[in-house]
C-alpha cells in the first residue's frame, strides 16, 4: 500500500553552469548555492487514542483541535512583551496584548523565543522558522519553504479521522501560507460564502438529521477510482519532480474519496454541533480598506462550528499574509509600508498590531462561546497566534510574537507568561504544540532550526 | 549534461526556416544571417496544469460560453514571474481537487441539460441505456477534452462509468454526466500531458497531438480547435513544411490576439489590477473601475501595436498612441475620446506621459497604497523588462526612508540615503535611479510637477544612458540592449513552462538575433519560437 501522503520532499539536484553575464537573472540563478536536500521525517503518532481508535481523547470524549492564527508583518516588541512573568495575577498583559484581557485566564504567552535560521530572506526566513523549522530551499529562481508548515505536520498526526484533514482560510485577499512541502500550497479560502458552502452546504448533515445515503456518493467514488488509476499510470511516465506533484494530486483525490465515504456514515453525535447561519452582507473592501475584522469574525464563526461538528480538527487561518500591505482603518498607508517607513515609535504600526489582537480576541471569544463537556471548545484546543517577524522594520526574527489560547485539554499552563532569558529555539514551541495534540514528536526541524524536546515550562 | 545529438527533424526545420522553398518575399526569413539553429539541450518535458483562465476558455470553446463555472478554481501561482512556469512547477492541492470535482459535475450537468449541446455531442435520445451511444459521445468529447484520441481501454473505463451510473440512477442522461465528469477530472484533461514518449513521437520530439496542444496553448491560450486536431490526425504537425503553414494559419486567427493578451497580462502582472489597493483620500482619482480600465488600456495598446501596426516591440515604450475611457482620461488630464467606453487618443507631444510605462497599469500597480514606490517601479523595469535579478535586501537592514523634513522634501532627497549607504546601494543603485525618473507621476499615475512644493527632478541614467526629463525614459528603455533578449527569454519560458536555467544561452541568442533582424516584430518572434528547437524537441524525461 502506498503511503497516504508524501513523506519527504527532495529538491532536484541541478547542474551548476557558468554565468552568462554578471547581472542577468539567469546568471544569478545559476550562481546560487543549491539548497541541500532536506528530508522532513514526519513523526509517528503517540499511542493516545480512545477506545474506538479514532481520536485522541480529551476528557475521555472530545478530540483536541489545533488552529494556526497568522498575521503578517510582526509586532513592536517593546509594546508586546509583558513586563512581568508567572501565573495569574503575577503577570499583566502588555499594551499590544491588552485586547485579550477578557481571555487572559486562557492564555499562555511565551516570549524570548528566537528563530535560529540564518536571516537571509526578509519575511521568508522567519516564515520558514516559525512555520516549518527547516531552511528555505532554492527552486528555479525563487526560494521557497523547504518543508510542510506546522498545520500540515499536525494534520498528518491528527487529521486522518475527519471529513476534512485540515482547512485553510483567510480574512484578507491572500492564498495563505499552508504548505505540504515545496511548491505545494494549500490555498486559503477567502470568501465566507464559499467557505460556508464547503463546510455546511448540501452535503452537511446535522447530528440527528436524516442521513439517507445518496447513491450519487458511491458513483462519485467510482469516478475518483478511475482518476486515481489515470494518475498512477501517468506517474510511471514522468520525471522525479512531476512524480512528487502527481503524488500530491493523488493524495487530494484519496482525501476526497475518503470524505465521500464518510458522508455515507452518520455524523458524530456532538452536543454543540448545529448548522450555522449562512453569512450575509458584503465583505468587499470599502474605500480601499479591507474589512479585516468583519471577515475574521465571520470566518472564525465557521471555523469554530467546523471544529464543533468535528468536520476537521486542524485549521490554518491567515488574517493577513507576510508583507501584507492591507490598508487598516485610520492609517495613512499599507501595513508593510508603515512598518518600514513610519518614523518615531511607529504609532500607526502599533495601532494595527492592537487591531490584530482585537481580531484574535474575537476569534477566541467565538471559540470560547461553544460549550463542550465541562468546558468550552477553546479549552479542548490550542489556537497558536503568530507572525513571520517580530520587529517588522528590520525583519527581526528574535523574540518572535506568539500567543497560545486554550490549554489543549490541559496540556498548556493557563494565565501564564513565560519569558525565555536564553533565547531558546522557537522550534521547541512547535514540538510542544505537536505533543499537546497527542503526537510523540521529540526531534523536529532541520539545519540551524533543529531542536529536541518541547518547552516544559509551558506545560501545566 | 550529456551532449544531445540533433534530432532528424531539426535538419529539416533549418531548410524551412531559411525560407528558400517559399517564393513569396514577405515570407522570406529576414533573420537568415543569424545562421543555423544551434544544437541545444531543450528543456525536459514537464506536466503543465491548466491555468484558471485556460480551463474557462476551454469549456467555453468546446461547449459554449453560456456554460457556468464556479467563481474559483485552483489558484494559479507565479513562478519566475509567470503563471505558465508555475503551472509546470506547483502541485494541485486537496482543495483544488475538490473544486475540480465540483466544476466537472456542474459542466457535465449543463452539457446534458442543454438541448443544443446535447444534440451536438450525444447521438441518441437517451430513452434507453444505449452503450454504443455513450461510447460515441464520450469518444468525441474525449478527443476535444484530452486533446488526443482516447485509447480503447480509456474509452471503456469512462463508458462503463456512464453506463453503470445510468443503471443506478435509471437514466441514460444522468449516467452520461458521470462519464463526462470523469473526462474532466482526469489528469489527461487537467494537465497538458506533453511528454514526447508516445510511439509516434519523433526522436527527442513531440508527437502530433502534443504539438497541437503546445501550439494552441502558446498562441491561443486555449485548447486545439477541430481544424488543428485534424492537422494532428493527418500528421502535419511533425512535418516541418506543413507545420510552418499551420503556424501561419494560427497566427492569422483572431484567437492569437487572445493568446498575446494572456502573455502580456502574465508578464506585466495585469491580473493584479483587480486588487489595486489605494487610499482614496490621498488619490482622489481612485475608483473601482480604475484597475480594470488600466488593464484594458494596456492590452489594447499592445494588441493594436502588434496586430494592426506590426510595429517593433521597443516602440511600445515610446508611443504616444493610447486608448482610454473617461476614468483614465480624467486621471491623465486629457479629453475623453468618447462619452462611453474606450477610444483612441494621441498623448500630447509636450507631455511626459508616453508608452507602456506612462500608463496607470504600471504607475499605479508598482506603487504603495498612499505614495509612489521608486524601488518597486525600478524593480519592475529591471526584472520584468530587462530580466535583471535584484537580490533580496539584507534581512536585518533598516530599510526606512527618512520622513519628509525641511532638508528632504522630495523622494529623491529622502532616498539619497539608500544610495549613500554601501549596504543599500549595491541593490538600490540598480533600481532607484530608474524608479526616480517616474516621480513626475504620483502613486496612481497622475502627472505632477512638484512634491511638497519642490520641483521634481526626473533626470537619471540607465546603465550609462543618461536623460534629463521623464519623457525620455521610455526611449532609454526602448534602446536598452537587454530589452530584446529579455522578451525572447520571457516568451520562451511562457511557451515551454521551463525555468530559465533550463534554457540554453545559444538558443536564446539565436532567437534574439532573429528577433532583432526582424525589426523586433513580436509576431515574427512568436512564429520563430513555435518552429524552434526548444518548442518542438526535448531532452529525456528527468
Amino acid at each position: 500500500m502506498k503511503p497516504r501522503f508524501p513523506l519527504s520532499w527532495f529538491p532536484a539536484a541541478r547542474d551548476w553552469r557558468p554565468a552568462r553575464s554578471a547581472l542577468s537573472r539567469r546568471a544569478v540563478l545559476r550562481g546560487f548555492a543549491r539548497g541541500s536536500a532536506v528530508a522532513v521525517a514526519l513523526p509517528p503518532l503517540q499511542a493516545m487514542f480512545n477506545a474506538g481508535g479514532t481520536a485522541y481523547a480529551c476528557d475521555g470524549v472530545l478530540p483536541v483541535r489545533f488552529l494556526l492564527w497568522f498575521w503578517g508583518n510582526g509586532n513592536l516588541p517593546d509594546q508586546w512583551i509583558p513586563t512581568t512573568t508567572g501565573d495569574g495575577d503575577a503577570w499583566a498583559l502588555s499594551h499590544q496584548l491588552a485586547p485579550l484581557a477578557a481571555y487572559k485566564h486562557k492564555l499562555c504567552v511565551p516570549t524570548g523565543l528566537d528563530c535560529k535560521l540564518d536571516n537571509t530572506s526578509p519575511h521568508g526566513s522567519g516564515l520558514a522558522g516559525i512555520l516549518t523549522a527547516v531552511p528555505r530551499i532554492e527552486s528555479g529562481s525563487d526560494s521557497v519553504l523547504g518543508g510542510p508548515t506546522i498545520d500540515q505536520v499536525i494534520a498528518q498526526g491528527i487529521g486522518g479521522d475527519t471529513i476534512y484533514r485540515s482547512i485553510q482560510t483567510a480574512a484578507s485577499n491572500t492564498s495563505g501560507e499552508s504548505w505540504n512541502g515545496p511548491n505545494s500550497r494549500n490555498p486559503a479560502e477567502t470568501d465566507p460564502y464559499a467557505f460556508y458552502a464547503r463546510m455546511f452546504g448540501d452535503t452537511f448533515v446535522e447530528p440527528g438529521e436524516d442521513g439517507e445515503v445518496d447513491p450519487r456518493l458511491g458513483l462519485r467514488r467510482s469516478v475518483l477510482d478511475a482518476v486515481m488509476d489515470d494518475i498512477d499510470a501517468l506517474n510511471a511516465r514522468v520525471g522525479a519532480e512531476d512524480r512528487l506533484r502527481l503524488e500530491q494530486h493523488l493524495t487530494g483525490v484519496r482525501e476526497l474519496e475518503l470524505r465521500l465515504a464518510r458522508l455515507e456514515e452518520d455524523p458524530p453525535d456532538l452536543e454543540s454541533c448545529t448548522r450555522p447561519d449562512e453569512p450575509t452582507g458584503d465583505f468587499g473592501d470599502i474605500d480601499g480598506r479591507a474589512q479585516v475584522r468583519l471577515r475574521n469574525q465571520v470566518m472564525s464563526e465557521l471555523i469554530a462550528m467546523s471544529f464543533a461538528c468535528d468536520q476537521t480538527r486542524v485549521g490554518a487561518h491567515f488574517v493577513t499574509n507576510p508583507v501584507s500591505d492591507v490598508l487598516f482603518p485610520d492609517t495613512t498607508s499599507g501595513h508593510h509600508d508603515l512598518t518600514h517607513n513610519e518614523g518615531g515609535d511607529q504609532p500607526q504600526v502599533d495601532a494595527i498590531t492592537v487591531q490584530l489582537m482585537e481580531c484574535f480576541a474575537d476569534t477566541i471569544g467565538i471559540l470560547d462561546a461553544i460549550p463542550e463537556g465541562d468546558g468550552t471548545l477553546l479549552d479542548n484546543m490550542v489556537a497558536f497566534a503568530t507572525s513571520e517577524v517580530s520587529l517588522g522594520q528590520v525583519h527581526s526574527i528574535e523574540d518572535m510574537p506568539i500567543v497560545l489560547a486554550g490549554s489543549a485539554c490541559g496540556y498548556f499552563k493557563q494565565d501564564h507568561h513565560y519569558r525565555s532569558l536564553s533565547g531558546e529555539n522557537v522550534t521547541k514551541l512547535l514540538i510542544s504544540l505537536q505533543q499537546a495534540v497527542g503526537m510523540s514528536t521529540v526531534d523536529f526541524g532541520g539545519g540551524a532550526a533543529a531542536a529536541s524536546g518541547g518547552l516544559s515550562d509551558l506545560e501545566a | 549534461m550529456p551532449p544531445v545529438r540533433p534530432p532528424p527533424w531539426l535538419l529539416l526545420a533549418l531548410v524551412v526556416g531559411s525560407g528558400c522553398d517559399d517564393p513569396s518575399a514577405e515570407n522570406a526569413d529576414p533573420a537568415e544571417s543569424r545562421g543555423e539553429a544551434p544544437v541545444t539541450t531543450s528543456p525536459s518535458p514537464r506536466l503543465k496544469r491548466l491555468t484558471d483562465p485556460q480551463y474557462r476558455r476551454i469549456i467555453s470553446d468546446v461547449f459554449s460560453e453560456d456554460v457556468q463555472l464556479p467563481a474559483n478554481l485552483e489558484a494559479d501561482e507565479r513562478v519566475e514571474g509567470l503563471f505558465q512556469v508555475g503551472a509546470a512547477t506547483t502541485a494541485i492541492s486537496s482543495y483544488g481537487v475538490e473544486k475540480y470535482e465540483g466544476a466537472a459535475y456542474d459542466i457535465a450537468e449543463q452539457v446534458v441539460d442543454s438541448p443544443v449541446l446535447r444534440a451536438e455531442w450525444v447521438p441518441c435520445d437517451g430513452s434507453t441505456l444505449d452503450e454504443v451511444c455513450a461510447t460515441d459521445a464520450l469518444d468525441a468529447l474525449g478527443l476535444h477534452l484530452w486533446r488526443r484520441p482516447l485509447s480503447d481501454a480509456e474509452l471503456t473505463v469512462v463508458t462503463d462509468l456512464a453506463v453503470h451510473a445510468g443503471e443506478t440512477l435509471g437514466s441514460f442522461d444522468a449516467g452520461l454526466q458521470y462519464g463526462i465528469a470523469a473526462l474532466l477530472m482526469s489528469p489527461h484533461f487537467l494537465y497538458r500531458v506533453e511528454l514526447g514518449d508516445g510511439p509516434d513521437a519523433p526522436a527527442d520530439g513531440y508527437d502530433d497531438w502534443e504539438m497541437a496542444s503546445r501550439l494552441s496553448f502558446f498562441l491561443w491560450d486555449t485548447t486545439p480547435d477541430a481544424t488543428l486536431l485534424d492537422d494532428a490526425a493527418a500528421g502535419r504537425l511533425t512535418d516541418p513544411d506543413a507545420l510552418a503553414d499551420v503556424v501561419d494559419r494560427m497566427l492569422a486567427d483572431p484567437r492569437t490576439r487572445d493568446g498575446v493578451a494572456s502573455l502580456f497580462s502574465e508578464m506585466l502582472h495585469l491580473d493584479e489590477l483587480d486588487h489595486l489597493t489605494k487610499d482614496p483620500t490621498v488619490f482622489t482619482y481612485m475608483s473601482d473601475e480604475l484597475g480594470p480600465s488600466a488593464r484594458t488600456e494596456t492590452l489594447t495598446v499592445i494588441d493594436r501595436h502588434i496586430f494592426d501596426d506590426d510595429a517593433p516591440y521597443p516602440a511600445l515604450f515610446t508611443t504616444r498612441d493610447t486608448y482610454v475611457d473617461r476614468t483614465l482620461a480624467a486621471l491623465y488630464d486629457v479629453p475623453a475620446p468618447k462619452p462611453e467606453g474606450f477610444g483612441p487618443i494621441e498623448l500630447p507631444i509636450d507631455g511626459a506621459r508616453r508608452g507602456l510605462l506612462g500608463q496607470a497599469s504600471f504607475l499605479a500597480l508598482q506603487a504603495h497604497a498612499a505614495s509612489t514606490s521608486v524601488t518597486r517601479r525600478g524593480i519592475f523595469v529591471r526584472e520584468v523588462l530587462l530580466c535583471t535579478v535584484i537580490p533580496e535586501p539584507p534581512a536585518n537592514a533598516n530599510t526606512a526612508i527618512p520622513e519628509v523634513d525641511a532638508d528632504a522634501r522630495t523622494m529623491r532627497e529622502r532616498i539619497a540615503v539608500h544610495l549613500e549607504d554601501p549596504t543599500c546601494a549595491s541593490c538600490h543603485q540598480i533600481t532607484d535611479p530608474i524608479g526616480l525618473s517616474f516621480e513626475n507621476f504620483d502613486g496612481l499615475g497622475r502627472y505632477r510637477l512638484t512634491e511638497n512644493g519642490v520641483t521634481i527632478d526626473a533626470s537619471g541614467e540607465l546603465d550609462g544612458d543618461a536623460f534629463d526629463d521623464a519623457w525620455e525614459v521610455g526611449a532609454v528603455i526602448a534602446r536598452h540592449h537587454q530589452l530584446a533578449p529579455c522578451l525572447t527569454e520571457t516568451l520562451l519560458q511562457y511557451a515551454t513552462g521551463a525555468s530559465t536555467e533550463h534554457l540554453d544561452d545559444s538558443l536564446l541568442d539565436w532567437h534574439t538575433d532573429g528577433f532583432v533582424a526582424a525589426d523586433h516584430r513580436i509576431l515574427w518572434l512568436l512564429r520563430d519560437i513555435a518552429l524552434g528547437p526548444a518548442f518542438r524537441g526535448h531532452s529525456p524525461v528527468e
